[in-house]
């Protein structure tokens, strides 16, 4: 399985720094040695425009296991973020992030940070995995736009 | 008389010579001939015993491949799909034809068979021809191919691909593939792409990896299959493979009326390496056959008491509950540092051992404020202490009943966990008896058989206390109780008979005492089986409880 995983990634890394969708970065790890680390990716998600999450830029860890592309990578934001759909401790609950649920080996890192763009401004309440934002989100739609927006603004790129 | 024999003589040569015929002719028909025979109830069944077979994995997926060809035949798709419509539908040839019916390329779709179609579907046509190609075709590629998991270009890759057309190479296909049957023992395989529902044929999944894998891929469908038929079970017994049929108790409502005890047919466990050299021997000759309830799957043998109250009963002996109470009864709390203690006497003056906290036992008001009134607390309530008394005799006299009847059952327990034991020693005495009289090894054997009959007993006699314990006060449970005892007194004698030294020269009536009591013993194991069993047929057993699957009773 690691026989997949290395390559696969430095050809994803060699997609990803051809072309990109605007706005978003994502780059291996650096280690303590400066070496990189291709199992494991920062990246960085814009909110879309003319929504809540508009002018933020959410900061999420990719770790990928040994047998990627076989199994998902995890996604993890952090700090955690403020969203129905993201756990406590950051990570991303989403379907195709699950290998049991829509997880397939032809997906690709573009198409994970996309959806989890989409995932942003479009919560599933069918999945809730942080009892704050999924509370605050059935119930007062109000004060849930406002906190997003307060979040956008914490997270704006220096 | 001579006539007559040779008659018949004559017509049992017929008969086979018919058989053999029919054998060469046609299998199928032969196989329908089986399947009556199973049909004819044996003779000599008792109203506590089912029928039941005990199935080889090969026997499993047999009869998975009788089913998919069964649909391969009806609906006319090939036989990678047929087995996929139904690991789809949980193998439920009814509703699957009915489905189809409806819908076939609706089914098709969700079973992974078919792509669906982008464009107008064309209701007159029969899908059927959609999918009778099912091999890993090499997809049509126009330059040369990178795989699209692994980004490999080398020109010696084989590309795979299912129907859809989405082409990996064969080492991604054989890791994807690997990782879900293996870690996630997972047999339906998606094609890689994304959102395609293709799931992989077995032809396919064969193709793709090794035989180790393929090997648990086929047990995993195994497992599905039995999962899925209510008349099938899995031995519950460690690293068996075998698989018991009984229709007689795939039904949740049977459960109420029969103790469907079944064994696999195999024996022994697999060998344990903390077992010394002459243990493993024992081990191997006396091993056990995989005897368990086909409805709760517990690994023994509960009969007499249905699944239910088995369960009722083995809940209440793991719960703590019964401890809770003993400790409810016995003891109070220190008001200080909470410490569980025991009164065993003396006066009311406690001076809690951990915390030295000083307290009255009956009113548990620090000490200090008693005063003098030393020895009889002035600010007993008179009402709560006999209300507290009471609660406090009431559960003190349902804890007796429970350890009553919890004694006998782990009395005997305990009794056949020695079995083993029993059965060595026993084995030295048949050597002994071999050797100090003219008896021959088989004449012996009456030992062994006597063993083994109160190990059966034993068995019996321990889930009769589980059922007393539940069973309504009244006649039935009178007689119900005098049965067991009978049984009880039986075992009893006959366990001592089998400590009894041996001298030579009472062999031979020791002997036919074992001999007798034997039989006796097991007439009225018999006898308490039936009769339960009978009563469960006739609704004849009341509850003190509820249990699950019959009518509420109250409290008798």
């Amino acid at each position: 399985m690691s026989g997949i995983c290395r390559p696969r990634l430095a050809e994803e890394r060699k997609q990803w720094r051809k072309d990109h969708p605007f706005g978003f970065y994502a780059k291996p790890a650096k280690a303590a040695d400066g070496s990189m680390n291709l199992m494991e990716w920062e990246v960085g998600i814009p909110g879309k425009a003319a929504t809540a999450w508009d002018g933020g830029l959410y900061k999420l860890s990719m770790i990928f296991p040994e047998d990627y592309p076989s199994k998902p990578p995890k996604c993890k934001f952090t700090p955690p973020l403020f969203h129905p759909n993201v756990y406590p401790s950051g990570t991303v609950c989403l379907s195709i992030l699950d290998e049991e649920k829509s997880w397939k080996p032809a997906i690709t890192i573009k198409q994970i940070l996309l959806g989890i763009q989409d995932l942003l401004d479009d919560p599933n309440v069918n999945d809730p995995a942080q009892s704050d934002a999924y509370t605050m989100f059935k119930n007062d739609k109000v004060a849930y736009e406002k906190r997003i927006k307060q979040q956008a603004r914490e997270n704006f790129p220096k | 008389m001579s006539s007559d024999y040779e008659y018949s003589d004559e017509e049992i040569d017929d008969v086979f010579d018919d058989d053999e015929m029919d054998y060469q002719d046609d299998n199928g028909d032969d196989g329908m001939d089986m399947d009556d025979f199973k049909v004819v109830p044996k003779t000599t069944r008792k109203a506590y015993e089912l029928e039941y077979d005990s199935l080889a994995q090969a026997a499993i997926e047999k009869l998975m491949e009788q089913d998919v060809e069964h649909i391969h035949g009806i609906l006319g798709v090939d036989s990678g799909a047929a087995g996929l419509l139904l690991r789809h539908m949980s193998w439920n040839k009814e509703r699957l034809i009915e489905k189809y019916m409806d819908n076939a390329n609706k089914m098709l779709v969700a079973a992974g068979a078919i792509q669906p179609e982008p464009e107008v579907t064309r209701p007159s046509r029969r899908p059927t021809r959609k999918v009778t190609k099912r091999s890993p075709s090499p997809p049509k590629t126009a330059g040369p191919f990178v795989c699209s998991i692994c980004f490999d270009d080398s020109s010696d890759l084989t590309p795979l691909a299912l129907d859809c057309g989405h082409a990996a190479c064969s080492g991604c296909w054989e890791a994807y593939i690997t990782s879900k049957v293996r870690d996630e023992a997972e047999h339906t395989c998606r094609c890689m792409a994304e959102g395609c529902g293709l799931v992989a044929p077995d032809s396919f999944v064969r193709a793709a990896v090794d035989d180790e894998i393929y090997a648990r891929f086929q047990e995993l469908l195994v497992r599905h299959f039995v999962g899925c038929t209510p008349h099938l079970k899995f031995c519950p017994y460690p690293s068996c493979t075998n698989t018991v049929s009984c229709p007689a108790a795939a039904s949740k409502v049977s459960l109420s009326t029969v103790v469907p005890t079944v064994s696999c047919g195999a024996r022994g466990l697999a060998s344990d390496p903390s077992l010394s050299q002459s243990q493993e021997l024992v081990r191997q000759a006396t091993g056990k056959e995989h005897k368990f309830c086909f409805g709760c799957m517990i690994d023994s043998d509960h009969r007499p008491v249905v699944c239910a109250v088995a369960a009722l009963w083995l809940k209440k002996c793991r719960d703590d509950s019964e401890t809770a109470n003993w400790i409810k009864s016995n003891t109070k709390e220190c008001p200080k540092c909470q410490s569980t203690i025991e009164k065993n006497g003396g006066c009311n003056h406690m001076t809690c051992k951990k915390c030295k906290h000083e307290f009255c036992w009956v009113c548990m008001g620090p000490w200090s404020e008693h005063g003098t009134a030393w020895y009889s607390c002035n600010r007993y309530d008179e009402k709560g202490g006999v209300d507290a008394r009471d609660t406090q005799s009431k559960s003190r006299a349902s804890l007796e009943r429970y350890l009553h009847y919890y004694n006998r059952w782990a009395n005997h327990e305990q009794s056949a966990k020695l079995a083993l034991d029993m059965f060595a020693k026993t084995e030295k005495k048949m050597e002994e008896m071999q050797i100090t009289s003219t008896l021959t090894w088989i004449e012996v054997q009456f030992m062994k058989k006597a063993v083994e009959e109160l190990d059966k007993c034993r068995t019996t006699l321990k889930w009769t206390y589980a059922m007393a314990y539940y069973l309504a006060k009244g006649n039935q449970k009178d007689l119900y109780e005098d049965n067991q005892r009978d049984l009880e007194r039986a075992v009893e004698d006959l366990s001592e008979l089998l400590e009894s030294p041996i001298e030579p020269e009472n062999i031979p009536s020791l002997r036919q005492k074992v001999t007798d009591k034997t039989v006796y013993v097991q007439k009225r194991n018999q006898i308490v089986l039936e009769d339960t069993a009978d009563g469960f047929l006739e609704g004849r057993w009341q509850w003190n409880a509820t249990v699950d699957g019959f009518d509420e009773v109250g409290e008798a």
